[in-house]
């Protein structure tokens, strides 16, 4: 139950009748009096169980974008219902304007809405609908809170779209469309076409040239239909925070560019997430959309506090197929995690498979070791450099086992990994 | 995710009044205590200090009725109207507690019908002893001993009055002296003024010889009127307390407001639905480990070990930019970098030779690590 505003109004209006009759017993008398028109008043209330929600699915918003949810309302009592309901979420889904006022009457229907505006990525969820109904005086009211289900799926942001664009650009100078037509190894024969000024002389085809009154030449495209496997450490390493971005964040800002870049190369993407166990696996996604379907498996992926199990990720890369692929591995280059859990299974994946660590470096490390004023300073700048040189030193053993290795801040890592994508596939290396 | 949810079925109601029991039996409580009080109030029960039908440990109930046992006529009014009406003589002991309510109308009102009779007042303060024209200061005081009588009248003669708080009167001869005056004083004959009043209390009439000394003083005549002055019967001119010019409703309607206000907390605090719940995150910063290795070489003072890994951090990073490779040769390390700095080969050496000694002192590893930082500098610069 709840009582209103106007019970203390009408608690002061005794004020009239103790003035009339300065008695300490017309005090409690009339408090007598008002209790027992809120309990009248509460009895009379109509239950809040004839009031019926239901909650339509809510679906998927990206990060930092509006969303809303409805609640259809129904009145399935014989009496009209008046009162107040709030439509409760967790409070990183940021709901605003979740308390509705109910005016129905017998057998009428609404919609309520409620904006929400998620500040986390992830399921998040509705924690249950309060519904008050105000008794026939207004005085007293009856409560209750019953779970309605619903969830919002929050998409994580991709930031690094902002780089699509001029990634795409130097895909397409690869590809052939743009004047330089480049041949090489990892190109593939493409089409005839006449010389025109400015071609590379080598790739002038002499046979077709002399069927031809014209001098032609060969087209080159870079190789495509390659396979690229984006595995996503969800284990205690990528809990940790840089700036205020866990490391899995930008991890995952990083797989949706190369996802994007990559789909539009003509590549096929697939996708692993995991720790101990595998959380999460998008096979084959190449059509324009796979940055859509990666955000979804990435929605509900938080880091847990538990030690990656390489060994089972491998498996899992495995399984996804024997052909020659393009292995990235996303996972933060912690000396000691890597060493322990990722060596030893490295000769099987770069065995068969090009493989790529994608670290995200804490630009807070180095400036730990530059600075040097207090003996606390000192101190840590002795422990940075440490860490510093553990973690080349981590790097340099990844890259004797043939693995590529690209380092860079959390802002930097998108792009740094998508170019070293596109200098592989310039290459011919994947 | 849809979910649809019917009215409860009444198999719940019984749930419901089970789970709701404490506030019912509270409520319940609450409002017989209410209604018990309603009917109860009032019913004879007085609750002044020393009033002759209070119970309590301030009142003097006992002093009353152990005076009516012993055969004096007690005759308790309540009003100036009440004592006008009681016939007073030479034969009557009047007693007036709670003097603090007489004013200077009912003041005069008591002097005049009580003429002739024994008159005794309570600790009276400076109003009436002022108003009845006596040179009597009152003082209040307090005291750890009994008071011993140590006066000429014959009847208080060996006995003693033991009070915690007390007025004394500041006269000439009075029973009971202490420090300021008389607890027991005669200003004027058959005028008393008792300053030791919890000597008649209910929980003080038994300690030391309070008991006699009130039987004495209150017991000497046939009759006695129990005199309780009320404010209702002072007429205007009187000089009177504060609460006599505040409105007569003013307290009940002060206990309203504290009910609304108590109303207003109800209503306030009763939240709609449950709080809001975030299953937290876990927050790591990635560079907490660094941070504790270095409070730890802090905390073990290892400046050995830190002056190691700053000088072959150094080392490292001057080869990367001498384009030493990897592992350079120490000795050539330090004669390059001597070369390109311009300083000696020894300053170098004592400077980060991987056989430099170790600094002795925290301030030395402060400059060490300021030193390397210079020289970081200079190797950068072209």
């Amino acid at each position: 139950m709840a009582i209103t505003g106007r019970v203390p109004l009408l608690l002061l209006l005794g004020v009239a009748a103790v003035v009339l009759r300065p008695e300490q017993g017309t005090v409690w008398l009339w408090v007598l009096a008002v209790l027992l028109l809120v309990a009248v008043d509460l009895a009379l209330a109509p239950s809040p169980a004839t009031v019926v929600v239901e909650r339509p699915p809510v679906g998927t918003v990206r990060l930092g974008h509006p969303a809303s949810t409805r609640l259809l309302v129904g009145n399935q009592g014989r009496r009209r219902v008046r009162g107040v309901l709030r439509d409760s979420w967790q409070p990183s889904a940021g709901p605003e304007g979740d308390r509705h006022r109910l005016a129905l009457a017998p057998g009428a229907r609404a919609v309520l809405q409620t904006t929400l505006l998620p500040r986390r990525r992830g399921d998040l969820r509705a924690l249950g609908v309060t519904v008050r109904l105000r008794g026939p005086l207004g005085l007293a009211a009856r409560q209750r809170t019953r779970p309605v289900p619903g969830t919002l799926r929050s998409l994580p942001p991709f930031e690094s779209r902002k780089h699509l664009p001029s990634r795409l650009a130097r895909l397409r100078e690869l590809d052939g469309r743009a004047a330089v037509r480049v041949r090489g190894q990892g190109t593939e024969f493409d089409s005839l076409r006449e010389y025109v000024r400015g071609d590379d002389v080598r790739s002038i085809d002499w046979r077709a040239s002399a069927r031809n009154r014209t001098v032609v030449v060969r087209t080159w495209q870079p190789e495509r239909d390659r396979r690229v496997v984006l595995v996503l450490d969800t284990s205690r390493t990528s809990a940790g925070r840089v700036g205020d971005v866990p490391r899995l964040d930008s991890a995952m800002d990083a797989a949706l560019l190369l996802a994007a870049l990559a789909a539009r190369a003509g590549d096929r993407v697939d996708f692993v997430a995991g720790d101990r166990r595998v959380r999460s696996r998008v096979r084959a996604a190449r059509s324009r959309g796979v940055a859509g379907t990666l955000q979804e498996a990435m929605a509900d992926l938080e880091p847990v506090i538990v030690e990656a199990d390489w060994a089972a990720l491998a498996g899992a890369v495995t399984g996804l197929g024997r052909q020659r692929a393009l292995v990235v591995l996303l996972t933060p280059l912690e000396p000691s995690a890597v060493e322990e859990g990722l060596l030893p299974v490295l000769p099987a994946l770069t065995a068969h498979h090009r493989v790529v660590v994608a670290s995200v470096r804490d630009p807070a490390l180095e400036q730990l070791a530059a600075a040097h004023g207090t003996l606390d300073e000192v101190y840590d700048a002795a422990a940075a450099h440490r860490s510093l040189g553990r973690r080349l030193h981590t790097a340099g053993m990844l890259r004797a086992l043939g693995v590529d290795v690209v380092d860079a801040d959390a802002e930097q890592l998108p792009p740094a990994l998508a170019d070293h994508y596109l200098a592989l596939k310039a290459r011919g290396l994947l | 995710m849809t979910a649809t949810l019917t009215p409860e079925a009444p198999a719940k109601r019984g749930g419901r009044l089970r789970r709701h029991r404490s506030t019912l039996v509270v409520g319940i409580g609450l409002a017989v205590a209410v209604l018990v009080v309603l009917l109860a109030g009032g019913a004879g029960v007085r609750s002044a200090a020393l009033d002759p039908d209070n119970p309590d440990p301030a009142g003097a109930q006992a002093v009353a009725r152990v005076l009516e046992d012993q055969g004096v006529d007690v005759t308790v009014v309540r009003s100036a109207d009440a004592l006008d009406d009681t016939e007073v003589g030479a034969d009557t002991t009047v007693l007036v507690t709670s003097t603090d309510q007489l004013g200077q109308s009912t003041l005069d009102r008591l002097v005049d019908h009580t003429r002739g009779a024994r008159l005794v007042l309570t600790e009276p303060g400076r109003g009436p002893t002022r108003a009845l024209g006596l040179r009597a200061d009152p003082q209040a005081v307090t005291f750890d001993d009994a008071v011993a009588a140590g006066c000429a009248d014959p009847s208080y003669s060996g006995l003693a009055v033991a009070v915690d708080d007390g007025v004394e009167y500041d006269v000439d001869g009075g029973c009971f002296r202490g420090g300021s005056g008389a607890l027991l004083a005669e200003p004027r004959p058959d005028l008393w003024l008792l300053g030791a009043g919890e000597a008649l209390s209910n929980d003080q009439v038994l300690r030391a010889d309070n008991a006699a000394v009130a039987l004495r003083l209150l017991g000497g005549r046939d009759r006695l009127v129990w005199y309780v002055p009320s404010l209702d019967d002072l007429v205007a001119d009187d000089g009177v307390s504060l609460q006599t010019l505040l409105p007569s409703w003013l307290r009940p309607a002060l206990w309203l407001a504290a009910v609304a206000v108590l109303a207003l907390m109800v209503w306030r605090a009763r939240r709609l639905g449950p709080l809001a719940v975030e299953p937290l995150p876990v927050v790591v910063r990635a560079i907490e480990t660094t941070r504790s290795r270095g409070r730890l070489y802090r905390k073990a003072g290892d400046r050995a070990h830190a002056a190691a890994i700053l000088r072959g951090a150094a080392r490292a990073r001057a080869a990367d930019r001498l384009r030493l490779g990897s592992r350079p040769d120490p000795d050539t390390l330090v004669r390059d970098l001597a070369r390109h700095t311009g300083r000696s080969v020894d300053e170098i050496a004592a400077l980060v030779g991987p056989t430099a000694p170790a600094p002795a002192t925290d301030h030395d590893l402060i400059t060490l690590a300021e030193r390397l930082a210079e020289l970081d500098e200079e190797v950068r610069r072209p």
